[in-house]
């Protein structure tokens, strides 16, 4: 499946248009990465717990937007934007979202 | 160009699975891992209680301001001299690290207290209702064995333990320590019950070695144990911090009759 | 005892009720969006497919504060003690996303296309202390009118 965040899929032509898709996570951290970011708060630098963490959610929410493209019968998603946000205390919700199309 | 305008048939954003059954599974993992954590550092809590000697622990209580001696008036002062002997023969038969002051406190409530140091406090309104000097005996020598067994320091270093614990866990959310409160009153509770109980089984011993029998043991649990007892919830007994008064009767039933002491009821009248 | 008796009582409470609020909720979303399917919606920045001479264009929006019950917000402490997805949470997002669009959705009626829409999300959060999961999303873009 094709996904850019372009107005269409260069070198391709839309034929029809699905309307908006979107996919979202939320994932919590645990106890173990929480302690470690504490300790890392200390001498400060990249929290790679949490980075990683955010990577698999993000890799999720991207699956489930491709998912619902292809329920509707698209083959590419254009115009696609991320999100995040906390939702509660240690969650975080990735959220991504575009326009589904066909092209050819 | 077209547009198809179409919903999806099953919403992707939104993962199957009740959700009970998820909050009961997390529950049962984190009492689970709980509790092990607990048995685990109760057990270093004990190998460090050995290490602990009678003045530092005397040192200790003073510090977090747990000693105290209420005040008795003028008429309890022949009383508080005759249970101090009954208390000081006792203590022959039991290995306290130092010596045990009895102190009698005006208070209508059927309760006795070890406190910390070295005192043993006994309400008047135990006295009131229990009538035989083996009862009080009893009570004496259940109080003396929690110094004997160490249980206030075991006490305190598990309730230090469990803190710390729960504080690293839970961090600042509010929610979760919300949530796992009731497995850390839990833990606590059990610990209390069992070392009750074996304050009750040191102190059925004492009684057998001072009078040579057992009985009148069990005749505080027989005068607060009430007929609600029936009718209590199960749940309040999981948390509670003594075992039920008739189930403390039974235990001792059966440990005397395993030890083959003998639960004569020529009980002795307890000079008033 | 009385806080285990209080705690399983908004357990409780907050399951039963937060649940079949839930459906319903999701009743009239499902129900509002089949109603405004035929609405052409798209991310793009450009009109889609070719259209006459338009009348008007107009900024619209539509926003929402959702929030979970007792029961989910106790399954998302537990959860941040394991980690993985939160699934109570989840429903949360989905119903105010959706609610969002379909209000933004509602408010122009006469509408023939909806372009550039563009989400936000925020969470609000009473203070450290006591964090209560709601979230808030605005949905806004732009209406066509020809």
């Amino acid at each position: 499946m094709f996904v850019t965040n372009t107005e269409d899929i260069p070198g391709k032509r839309i034929v029809a248009c699905h309307g908006v898709v979107s996919g979202s996570t939320v994932r919590a951290k645990h106890v173990g990465r929480d302690i470690m970011a504490g300790l890392k708060n200390i001498v400060g630098g990249e929290l790679k717990g949490y980075t990683e963490l955010l990577i698999d959610a993000r890799e999720q929410a991207f699956e489930r937007m491709q998912a619902q493209a292809r329920q509707l019968g698209a083959n590419a998603v254009v115009n696609v934007r991320f999100s995040t946000s906390s939702v509660a205390a240690g969650a975080s919700e990735i959220y991504i979202y575009g326009t589904a199309v066909t092209v050819e | 160009m077209k547009y198809h305008a179409a919903l999806p048939e099953h919403n992707d954003n939104v993962s199957d699975g009740h959700p009970l059954k998820e909050f009961l599974l997390l529950l049962g993992a984190a009492a689970g891992l709980l509790i092990a954590l607990y048995l685990v550092l109760g057990f270093f809590v004990d190998y460090a209680v050995d290490y602990v000697s009678p003045e530092t622990e005397v040192r200790i209580f003073a510090a977090a301001g747990m000693l105290w001696e209420p005040g008795g008036g003028p008429d309890t002062e022949q009383q508080q001299q005759s249970l101090q002997t009954l208390i000081d023969q006792l203590a022959i038969c039991l290995d306290t690290a130092y010596p045990i002051t009895l102190r009698i406190a005006e208070s209508e409530q059927v309760n006795a207290f070890a406190v910390p140091g070295g005192t043993v406090v006994l309400n008047s309104g135990l006295l009131d209702k229990v009538r035989s000097e083996n009862g009080v005996a009893f009570v004496l020598a259940h109080e003396l064995a929690h110094f004997q067994n160490r249980d206030h320091l075991r006490s305190l270093g598990r309730s230090i333990v469990l803190l710390a614990m729960l504080a690293v866990l839970t961090g600042a959310d509010a929610d979760l320590s919300r949530v796992l409160a009731p497995i850390s009153d839990y833990e606590n509770a059990q610990f209390s019950q069992d070392r009750e109980s074996a304050a009750d089984a040191t102190a059925l011993r004492a009684l057998n070695c001072h009078y040579g029998h057992v009985g009148g043991a069990t005749e505080l649990f027989e005068v607060i144990a009430t007929p609600d007892d029936d009718f209590d919830f199960a749940l309040t007994h999981y948390f509670s911090s003594h075992p039920e008064a008739r189930q403390r009767v039974d235990d001792l039933r059966q440990l005397s009759e395993s030890l083959g002491f003998d639960r004569a009821n020529n009980v002795e009248l307890r000079v008033p | 005892m009385l806080e285990l008796y209080i705690l399983l009582a908004l357990l409780a409470l907050g399951f039963f009720v937060g649940q079949y609020l839930e459906k319903q909720h999701y009743r009239s979303i499902n129900a509002r969006e089949s109603e405004l399917v035929d609405l052409v919606t798209t991310s793009s920045k450009h009109p889609f497919g070719d259209i006459p001479v338009i009348i008007d264009r107009r900024l619209v929006q539509g926003s929402v504060v959702v929030s979970v019950d007792y029961f989910k917000r106790m399954l998302a402490a537990l959860r941040n003690f394991f980690g993985g997805n939160v699934r109570a949470y989840e429903t949360l997002v989905d119903r105010a996303r959706r609610e969002a669009v379909l209000r933004l959705k509602e408010s122009c009626p006469d509408a023939k296309q909806i372009i550039n829409l563009r989400i936000e999300t925020s969470s609000i959060f009473k203070g450290a202390k006591d964090q209560i999961g709601s979230v808030e999303v605005l949905a806004y873009a732009t209406a066509l009118y020809y």
